[in-house]
């Protein structure tokens, strides 16, 4: 029983990992149209700039206050950790969102 | 009663299923690319304690799991590992003793929106600021905890049931949270808890970074007492100085723990000496009814200093002397180690 337990979940593992959507996390998406980016990148630049200040103001007001600010985070595991800091730190979805763009942009 | 054999199949298979799942749940956000992978994060540290003449020594690792389940459900559990080692017979012989295993906490938490995080399971009960937020190894700037850390976190600082916490109201100047929970009692090894019902609540300035709270809680079994803790936060901005201070009141006693903590991260400090941040702390503790329920029994005060050295970002030496004084006898107490954080994708990047 216990064998028939254990291949089903390592079949799901193996599904899972399969099935697993490529996440923007992994790496930078690969670039179809550069020049319709950059376009884009440019018209965002104030609006992402205005937001990466928020964040970093959400971090260097809510992070420090317990511990010595996280260096080299994967960005993989970014939202994984927020998510984690917000239960600990009773953070607001906003700050949660900006703290997301801050550190993994 | 299973066989170890069986559990430790089933520990596998929760963890491979853990594994697998968040791959099956996409979770993204459009304007950033934060992943939600699950990891293994935490701390772990060796800390070698002289106290009145007797030595420790203590190692610990502290795992914490974090898997989510897309962005708004997360499942969360750390489990402590701390040996503790003395001579045989207290000053001289071999070093023996034990390690022991406690799950801190393994809870499911819906992050529903701003104002409500609903977890269930086994939680860290949110009484002051030191037993949720300051009591990690890599965290707490002295590794000693506070004489009235005791207070309001019977049983492993830890509940088990429902809680909910969240924000209150959020302005650009100012906000408040609080939590509320209600525990069952436990008599499970490694994971007892009493029979209990509390709150927490705390207003947060953000300019000033200056934060005040206050925590209630009723024990519901036994002698059904009242715990109340009042804590105050600082960090005034463009230095690098820690505050904090808190009171809290038992039926057994009450006392008081001022910290200080002051990076020396200054331009004009040569770089090697920027990485020291000097810390020091005042409590005093008075008995009420005899004290008792891991609590002194008398007087005691006690007066820490501690120098602790920044290697990297994650890895840290630590030192402090303090000195205890009571009506049983005063005492030196020094504390030596080291503290590492660690994190560990449970994913592989994909390229």
């Amino acid at each position: 029983m216990r064998h028939i337990l254990l291949c089903t979940c390592l079949l799901l593992s193996c599904g899972g990992m399969l099935a697993a959507p490529s996440s923007k996390a992994s790496g930078p998406q690969q670039a179809a149209e550069p020049s319709k980016q950059a376009a884009d990148q440019s018209k965002q630049a104030p609006a992402s700039s205005a937001q990466a200040d928020r964040g970093e103001q959400v971090f260097t007001t809510n992070c420090v206050r317990c511990h010595t600010p996280p260096g080299g985070m994967p960005q993989r595991v970014t939202g994984t950790i927020v998510m984690h800091m917000r239960v600990r730190a009773r953070l607001s979805r906003e700050d949660e969102q900006a703290l997301l763009r801050f550190l993994a942009p | 009663m299973l066989t170890r054999l069986t559990k430790s199949g089933l520990y596998l298979a929760i963890v491979a299923c853990f594994v697998a799942l968040p791959g099956l749940v996409s979770a993204q956000e459009a304007d950033n690319h934060a992943g939600h992978i699950p990891l293994i994060s935490g701390g772990m540290g060796y800390v070698q304690n002289w106290n009145g003449g007797v030595t420790s020594l203590e190692p610990q690792i502290n795992p914490v799991l974090l898997v989510p389940f897309g962005s708004h459900v997360l499942l969360e559990s750390r489990v402590d590992f701390t040996g503790f080692f003395q001579h045989e017979h207290q000053t001289y012989g071999s070093f023996t003793g034990k390690v022991f295993k406690t799950v801190e906490f393994a809870q499911v938490d819906w992050l529903a929106n701003t104002h409500a995080i609903a977890t269930f399971g086994r939680y860290l009960l949110p009484f002051g600021i030191y037993n949720e937020r300051l009591q990690p190894i890599w965290i707490k700037n002295l590794q000693d905890s506070p004489i009235t850390a005791t207070i309001g976190t019977r049983s492993g600082g830890a509940g088990t049931g429902p809680m909910a916490r969240g924000v209150i109201v959020q302005r650009p100047s100012y906000s408040a949270q609080y939590s509320a929970y209600y525990s069952m009692p436990s008599d499970v090894e490694q994971l007892q808890s009493l029979k209990l019902a509390g709150g927490d609540g705390s207003l947060f300035w953000s300019k000033p970074r200056l934060e005040a709270g206050d925590s209630y809680q009723r024990v519901l079994q036994d002698r059904h007492i009242n715990n109340v803790a009042a804590y105050v936060s600082w960090q005034p901005r463009d230095t690098h100085i820690d505050l904090k201070a808190e009171y809290d009141y038992s039926y057994y006693g009450n006392g008081y723990w001022l910290e200080s903590a002051y990076l020396l991260d200054r331009p004009e400090i040569p770089a090697l000496f920027r990485r020291i941040q000097m810390v020091g702390r005042v409590q005093q503790f008075v008995p009420l009814h005899g004290g008792g329920n891991s609590l002194p029994r008398v007087n005691q005060q006690r007066l820490d200093v501690g120098l602790n050295y920044n290697l990297r970002d994650n890895l840290r030496m630590v030192s402090s002397y303090g000195r205890s004084f009571s009506s049983t006898g005063d005492a030196n107490v020094w504390n030596i180690g080291f503290t590492y954080r660690f994190t560990l994708p449970l994913w592989p990047e994909r390229k």
